[in-house]
């Protein structure tokens, strides 16, 4: 399995653990990634509110570029996903659209005619890789970790609706269960985390967090297919206890990072010292449930 | 669930909304095909906020009132979820028409000055260097009031502890392509 990759500045900067147990997990799985050569910024949130042209050129560059290579594209990034999957769209809807755009991709020695297949990330996983073969590389089951699987709204709206249910999307559920953990049923794990509001408009954007970090309750972690919505939810959570008088202390991990730990990885490839709620909490769960499952059978007992 | 496969493609497909749209640009655009069921605002979480909420908006619009909703700066508020098009069970493009008000906002001076900062900021950062830089963003947006750094302290140095944040900017091969393209888009919407 060979794509192009598409880190995004994420991943490369704030969400750095995301990129860094990404890159390990899928060397482990035999998925051959190449960064893409001289990626550019997706644009985020911020190129619609500044250009509706660049909010598609940009992106649309990527796959321009992707096209060249004359790969599929991936990316583990869902803010990314939605720009670029925009931008296919968008250019493939619209003549006049496409053909401006490829007047702005002129500029930068390239053109984009719709070829270039994008993916995201736990597509890979679930559909190239197979949950089968993720199954038979688990060396250290996360028996006894009540995990929160979230989605994120760029996830749930679009990525789905090529091989999951839309509205209520299970795949990432299935994922967490192939690696031994128990999922948490979480009503809100296609509501947006508010992006770079935690930055833009604190008081907005706290109070976004905090609800879904409320919503967690008492699960030991949270993870999610976004390093955006991971930098959000791990960053903030002081200020989004302030916004409802309590107080948040829960690891959020990037989901290569939780598979990582399930395959046996050694911490320091997954950049689990980066979170910035630390994860020690896990280990110890996570060698208290291997102790018990490897007992009698007691261990499906209530607990 | 969610919206037929033709509406979604009609939200799909952009219409009018290339152009950087004056008021008038609006007018005749598909808000019209709204029926002001709300789901876009049921499904939107930062509606709480906002002095209109999106369906309010959708109807402003339709009323010819659309400096009332520039001006209410609600787009602003937009985190460009796309949860909202998605829904619509009539395929309004409400995300990008939302765009529009909020870059009629930015560029109107309506806007709550340090959103408005924010998005210059981020956006020249990616002009100059093709990719985002956490420090060179921070210089731009806090650079005219540097106290407010402050609700960024506690942030900045656990990405610091953390090694998360480099001082120096990211380097592309193609950074001046990328400036030229900015310039390029500037020119055929007829921004200064």
């Amino acid at each position: 399995m060979k794509y192009a990759y598409y880190p995004g500045c994420s991943a490369s900067g704030t969400s750095k653990e995301a990129e860094e147990s990404l890159q390990a997990t899928m060397r482990y799985l035999g998925v051959e990634l190449t960064e893409l050569e001289d990626w550019n910024c997706c644009g985020a949130a911020m190129a619609t509110g500044v250009s509706y042209l660049l909010s598609v050129a940009l992106p649309a560059r990527n796959l321009a570029l992707a096209e060249r290579a004359e790969s599929d594209l991936v990316t583990g990034c869902s803010r990314c996903y939605l720009n670029l999957i925009r931008a296919v769209h968008y250019t493939q809807h619209n003549a006049s659209v496409r053909e401006k755009v490829n007047t702005l991709l002129a500029e930068t020695g390239v053109q984009y005619s719709g070829k270039a297949r994008l993916r995201h990330l736990l597509d890979v996983i679930v559909n190239d890789v197979g949950l089968d073969v993720v199954a038979e590389r688990v060396t250290r089951p996360l028996d006894g970790l009540r995990i929160v699987p979230y989605y994120g709204c760029c996830q749930g709206m679009w990525t789905y609706a090529q091989f999951d249910s839309v509205e209520d999307p299970h795949c990432f559920d299935q994922l967490l269960a192939t690696l031994g953990a128990q999922v948490v049923d979480y009503p809100l794990k296609t509501a947006c985390c508010g992006g770079t509001l935690s930055m833009s408009k604190r008081s907005v954007g706290a109070k976004l967090i905090g609800d879904l970090l409320a919503a967690a309750g008492d699960a030991d972690c949270i993870v999610t297919a976004c390093p955006l919505c991971m930098f959000n939810l791990n960053s903030f959570q002081k200020e989004a206890g302030g916004t409802r008088g309590t107080h948040f202390n829960i690891p959020v991990l990037f989901l290569t990072q939780i598979m990582g730990l399930a395959f046996g990885l050694p911490e320091k490839a997954l950049g689990l010292q980066r979170n910035a709620v630390p994860v020690d909490s896990l280990y110890r769960k996570i060698a208290v449930g291997a102790a018990v499952s490897s007992g009698e059978a007691s261990a499906s007992g209530p607990r | 669930m969610g919206a037929q496969p033709n509406t979604l493609e009609r939200a799909w497909t952009p219409r009018t909304l290339e152009h950087t749209p004056s008021s008038t640009d609006l007018v005749g655009n598909d808000f019209s095909l709204c029926y002001q069921c709300g789901l876009c605002t049921g499904s939107c979480r930062t509606a709480y906020a906002m002095k209109y909420t999106p369906r309010q908006v959708m109807n402003l619009l339709q009323l010819g009132r659309t400096d009332e909703a520039v001006a209410s700066g609600s787009g602003l508020l937009c985190t460009a979820c796309y949860s909202c098009t998605f829904r619509c069970p009539r395929g309004v493009a409400v995300t990008d028409l939302m765009a529009a008000i909020q870059r009629l906002s930015l560029a109107q001076r309506h806007a709550d000055p340090h959103i408005r900062r924010f998005y210059q900021a981020f956006m020249r950062t990616v002009e100059r260097h093709g990719r985002f830089h956490e420090v060179e963003f921070l210089v731009r947006y806090y650079a005219p009031n540097p106290l407010r750094l402050r609700e960024q302290v506690s942030v900045g140095l656990t990405l610091l502890r953390k090694g998360k944040i480099t001082l120096k900017p990211p380097k592309m091969q193609s950074q001046k392509a990328i400036a030229a393209m900015f310039r390029k888009a500037a020119q055929i919407e007829g921004r200064p």
